[in-house]
């Protein structure tokens, strides 16, 4: 998901994002000539001044009739101009809100299916902005930016074919006097956009370092260390500033330049009109026209140097969040699933290697996570994973619940490839209950819902009895109906845990994975959690990776993981008995938790 | 659309709250206006300039049409004189008036980006001077948004002010100047400028209803996709990626419909803000037509007056946009006044005095509290031996925490003193916090410390094996953008830290919890090598930890409830070994 900034060049880029979001182009031509025509509203002045100079004031013969009707007819062409201009602006405005649309809820679905290694908590802040900001700049994009090329753009073309109507010789004198404008605008707006691109970096710096400041006082309070940090965010505080102005001093010179191009452009038009007289046949209305038509031409520049930063952050935003698109999904879906055995899932590991890198290398230093593992675990079978943080337990509990898939060799369940399993059926069948279970700020029924949105009150309550909680539920202040905080706040970590075991209680699965907190819980919680736990696993396939020794004495099995292999394999008292790794542990283990010392 | 009815009925209270709105917002500018005034006035002066010019720039086309053009065309004469003229008026305006704009918009963002800094300085001193317990009472996203986004919300406000003030230059005087070539023209003309402003900022007014509307659906549309994607792992575990998809497309569909109101408004307002000044415009021509046959007015005139008029539409169209910043500003200044105008509360470190020689700490007749209606330590007293490594026991919630926070002066007590000795103290919280920054100023947090300390202290945290295998040692960068560290690591640098900055008083909150039981061995041990240096008091709950301790204080309920070894503890006191019991339930009953 590495962002593949530069790997589009921005037309391709934005072809993507069309096909991504097929309402963002859609019409677009019948918007484009809705444009072009309500942009003649703003060619009829100049038009009705040339019309009334040429023929209804000639200095001998004042034609107050002619005048009146010919403002009558502008005046018409005005009111359907504008109405296409609404057309146009509305057309635009809702296909892009449509479009947008489409890729925001593109991307949710693409985002839920990535790998967990996608999911990792550096890139959770990405992945979140991809949905929001990122889209929000095309948002303001074509709320701003696209009107302007738009609409600026139809005009520009319009009043450049009225020019060549009138005459075509000013009209390329107009051009050729404009033209160099061309290269003033390209080499400030490189400068511009490049001062705009250290000015968000230089605001990324200070909101880093203002945010430290803030999140580390107690740390910074403790070793009477502000003054430092406080120095330095000042200094971001300045560097920010100053990047910004010299943005905006670019940018001051650049807003003009249209301006100062039409005053030349105008003084040229008229001496080459003067020059060359009535015999050319040019009149006095057309050459007030002109004048007037080159204001009108030049006039969109200034607002065309404000959007193209913004426009070239939407296109940046987009190549994120194309981005995002192609980076492929987790497990993919089985296209022709095999149904799951109705009973008694055993779990089949043959051969299984596994890599983050997705290539299995040689080198010493980037070792598989897991190593032609061969296992297999017989229905209802209780299995203790034990091993150092990094000996692979946590991937092979991931590889077995298919939350990623084998690098080499394959996971059967009941037989069949986990490969060919749909994921609907995978789910109710299998459900892994994570160490820190989350939680969504609603009520502990809705939670608990969300893993049978189907179940009705009394499932919910039978779940809460078998699994022995009912006292606890009625210890809550509204029960069920408990709101549990933002993540669950409100509730303690084996709080957290008991909704957690219930809602993985409430699908009746076959095969339960845990995977036990490293956090202590009080002793309360403690107790309730154990029994909760002896409940749930009653029946069932269940696998914990162990944190706590003491899960691994009661399991049927104990599996010792060290650097992706499996070492020792046995029941508790085998592997004590055997005096190898495991024994090491335990023993290691009983004395740092011993009372006696 | 159901907003557009109920307009009439909330009017009058709409009115009453956009003119006290004002008020602030016209405060606020005067306030802020005051940090950098001579930045101001050269933009408003830019500004003035531009306007004038502006006005100014309809003579040379004037004499253009007049002197040049119509004596050409209609009575075909050459004047290379007023030529040469008119292009000089022309030019020179032109020029004038760019030097002007670049004048006001650099100098405008000068105003409004210094004073951005001057802002941000001024909340940041305080956020700084106010002590952890202000801290604690603050989320520190908001905090932080108060020093970044709602300082650069507040001066948005000034940066359309010198465009605006030019507007209004430019309307005083093109008004004078319409009135000044043709009074009934004129008359016209200067009407329209009021039906189109207020017609603009009601326009404005009312998109930014939908915009509000909008930007609300966004912020439930952002939270729910933060815990969306937070829950992912639940959501994978029960196969609910399309059930979650729908919820956050019905969202994404409430914004997205709010938005397409905004844009069936704002179209049609576009189109009427482009369409009514142009049949105004027609307007004039008939008239000035009328007026030229009555001799009354050259073409000339009548062109530059329609030139000017066309001009003064844009300026027009965009004020009541300009002002769209102003709520978002008053919002923003209003937090920050908040910060600003709160007292600075007393740095509790100042009760903090110095124990006499040979002693570690002494706490005597100690009570702290919350909040004033309960008091949780209550007379507690203690003292410490220079030297020792003392562990602090107890369970869950019994105040131990709350005792070492009050021992290194980051929470002041109620009543009772602490003193602790020469040389301060060091404090190792429960969860290290390290800077983005490079690994040397994440142990010397920016005091002089020598090289050969904090070589020492990366030795006694056992952290040599993982700073050796740094490339750029101790300048390399942690964090984000940096190396990261395990959970155990960074906590072995919090303590390296709190090592190299040799106080004579070391706090460690269960800091040793996070790494193995061997390497918290060798962590203890080594501290107890430095024991002469320093006195240690850790918050410890593995018995193997306790063990380490010469002796060990046993706290309950907020009270230093036993004092002894740790063998004396556990044949003596019943709660102690139930304590001790329960860190090793673990064991014994699952």
């Amino acid at each position: 998901m590495n962002e593949p900034v530069g790997r589009f060049t921005t037309a391709k880029t934005i072809n993507r994002g069309f096909g991504v979001a097929p309402a963002l182009s859609k019409g677009i031509g019948v918007t484009f000539v809705l444009a072009v025509v309500g942009s003649l509203a703003r060619v009829v002045i100049p038009v009705t001044i040339q019309q009334t100079i040429d023929k209804g004031l000639q200095p001998d013969d004042i034609r107050i009739g002619f005048i009146v009707q010919m403002a009558a007819v502008a005046a018409v062409c005005v009111v359907v101009a504008s109405l296409a201009l609404r057309q146009a602006v509305y057309r635009l405005g809702v296909g892009a809100e449509n479009g947008l649309y489409t890729m925001r809820v593109k991307l949710f679905e693409h985002i839920h299916r990535l790998s967990l290694a996608d999911h990792n908590e550096e890139r959770r802040g990405a992945l979140v902005s991809r949905v929001t900001s990122d889209i929000e700049t095309l948002t303001m994009f074509f709320s701003w930016g696209a009107l302007v090329w738009l609409l600026d753009g139809s005009l520009m073309f319009v009043v450049a074919c009225v020019m060549i109507s009138y005459d075509w010789i000013l009209a390329l004198v107009a051009f050729a006097v404009s033209a160099p404008l061309y290269f003033v605008l390209r080499n400030l707006q490189r400068r511009l956009v490049a001062a705009y691109d250290v000015a968000r970096e230089k605001n990324a710096e200070l909101l880093g370092t203002v945010s430290e400041l803030v999140s580390g006082t107690e740390t910074l309070r403790a070793y009477q260390a502000q003054t430092p940090m406080l120095r330095k965010s000042k200094q971001a505080v300045r560097k920010r500033a100053d990047a910004q102005i010299r943005a905006g001093v670019i940018g001051a010179f650049l807003f003009p330049s249209g301006e100062v191009f039409a005053v030349f452009t105008i003084v040229a038009i008229i001496c080459v009109g003067v020059f060359r007289g009535v015999d050319s046949g040019l009149t006095a209305g057309s050459m007030v026209g002109f004048v007037f038509l080159t204001y009108r031409f030049l006039e969109p520049i200034a607002e065309f140097t404000e959007v193209v930063d913004q426009t070239q952050t939407a296109v940046a935003g987009l190549r994120r969040v194309l981005g995002v698109l192609d980076t492929p999904v987790g497990p993919p879906q089985a296209p022709n699933p095999v149904a799951l055995p109705s009973r008694d899932l055993n779990i089949e590991l043959k051969d299984v290697s596994f890599s983050y890198s997705s290539r299995l290398d040689t080198q010493d230093d980037d070792l598989p996570v897991l190593r032609r593992i061969n296992l297999e675990i017989p229905a209802r079978q209780h299995v203790a994973l034990v091993g150092e943080s990094g000996s692979g337990k946590t991937t092979l509990a991931r590889l077995i619940a298919r939350l990623a898939d084998p690098t080499i060799g394959s996971v059967f369940l009941g037989g069949v490839n986990l490969k060919r399993v749909a994921n609907d059926e995978l789910r109710r069948r299998l459900v892994v209950v994570p160490q820190e279970p989350f939680l969504f700020a609603e009520s502990i029924a809705h939670n608990l819902l969300f893993a049978a949105p189907n179940a009705e009150r009394e499932d919910l309550e039978k779940v809460i009895m078998n699994l022995e909680l009912t006292d606890w539920v009625q210890s809550l202040p509204e029960g069920l109906e408990t709101q549990v905080g933002q993540r669950g706040a409100s509730l303690s970590a084996g709080e957290r845990q008991l909704v957690a075991l219930a809602r993985a209680a409430l699908t009746n699965p076959d095969v339960l994975i845990l995977d036990e907190a490293t956090s202590a819980v009080d002793a309360i919680a403690e107790v309730r959690l154990a029994k909760a736990l002896q409940a749930l696993s009653v029946g069932r396939t269940t696998i914990s990776i162990a944190h706590r020794l003491s899960t691994a004495t009661r399991a049927d099995r104990v599996i010792v993981l060290e650097r992706g292999l499996v070492t020792e394999d046995g029941t508790h008292d085998d592997l004590i008995a055997r005096g190898g790794e495991y024994a090491k542990i335990y023993a290691q283990w009983l004395s740092a938790t011993s009372v006696q010392n | 659309m159901a907003s557009i009815v109920d307009e009439s009925v909330t009017s009058d209270s709409a009115n009453l709250e956009a003119r006290s709105r004002f008020r602030e917002a016209a405060g606020l500018v005067a306030k802020i206006v005051k940090f950098h005034p001579r930045l101001f006035v050269t933009a408003v002066a830019g500004a003035a300039l531009f306007a004038v010019c502006t006005v100014a720039s309809s003579i040379g086309l004037r004499w253009m049409i007049d002197k040049v053009i119509l004596v050409r065309f209609n009575e075909n004469r050459s004047d290379a004189g007023a030529l040469v003229i008119g292009s000089v008026i022309i030019i020179g305006i032109g020029l004038l008036r760019a030097f002007g704009v670049v004048i006001r918009r650099s100098y405008a963002g000068k105003t409004e980006w210094r004073t951005a800094a001057t802002l941000t300085d001024r909340v940041l001193d305080h956020v700084v001077a106010q002590p952890v317990k202000w801290h604690r009472s603050r989320m520190t996203g908001d905090v932080v948004a108060r020093c970044g986004i709602d300082s650069d919300a507040s001066v948005a406000i000034l940066a359309p002010l010198p465009y605006s003030s030019s507007v209004l230059v430019m309307m005083l005087v093109s008004a004078a100047w319409m009135l000044y070539v043709d009074i009934p023209l004129g008359i016209v003309a200067v009407c329209v400028f009021p039906i189109l402003l207020s017609l603009n900022i009601g326009y404005q007014r009312r998109i930014d209803r939908y915009y509000n509307q909008a930007q609300k659906e966004l912020g439930t549309l952002s939270e729910a996709v933060h815990e969306s994607f937070d829950g992912v792992m639940v959501v994978k575990s029960f196969g609910a990626e399309q059930r979650e998809t729908d919820r956050l497309a019905v969202i994404t569909g409430r914004l997205r419909d709010a938005r397409i109101d905004a844009v069936a408004i704002r179209s049609m307002f576009e189109a009427m803000l482009d369409a009514i000044p142009t049949l105004i415009n027609i307007a004039l021509i008939v008239l000035g037509a009328l007026r030229v046959r009555s001799g009354q007015m050259t073409v000339g005139e009548l062109s530059s007056f329609i030139y000017l008029f066309t001009l003064l539409m844009f300026p027009l169209r965009i004020i009541g946009y300009l002002f769209s910043e102003i709520p978002y500003s008053v919002a923003g200044w209003r937090r920050i006044d908040e910060v600003l105008s709160e007292t600075i509360i007393a740095d509790p470190m100042r009760k903090i005095t110095t124990s006499p020689r040979g002693v570690g700490i002494q706490v005597e007749n100690l009570s702290y509290s919350h909040n004033p209606d309960t008091t949780l330590i209550d007379g507690l007293s203690l003292k410490i031996d220079k030297g020792k490594t003392v562990a602090l026991v107890g369970a869950t919630g019994c105040g131990k925490t709350t005792l070492l926070h009050l021992m290194a002066g980051l929470i002041e007590p109620c009543g009772g003193s602490i003193s602790v000795g020469d040389g301060g103290v060091a404090l190792v919280f429960q969860e290290a916090f390290l800077f983005a920054d490079t690994l040397g100023y994440n142990i010397t947090l920016g005091s002089e410390i020598s090289a050969e300390h904090i070589e020492e202290a990366i030795d006694v945290a056992q952290c040599r094996e993982f700073v050796g295998a740094l490339e750029g040692g101790l300048d390399t960068t942690m964090g984000e953008r940096g190396v990261s560290l395990s959970g155990g690591q960074r906590q072995r640098v919090a303590l390296a830290r709190a090592i190299a900055h040799n106080r004579a008083l070391l706090l460690l909150d269960d800091t040793t919890s996070a790494l193995d039981p061997t390497t918290e061995a060798k962590v203890l041990n080594n501290l107890r090598l430095l024991a002469g240096r320093q006195t240690v008091l850790i918050v410890a709950s593995r018995p193997s930890t306790i063990a380490l301790a010469d002796e060990v204080l046993f706290m309950a309920d907020y009270r230093i409830a036993d004092r002894g070894t740790h063998k004396e503890l556990l044949s003596r006191s019943a709660r102690y070994q139930a304590l001790i019991r329960a860190f090793e339930d673990d064991r014994q009953n699952r």
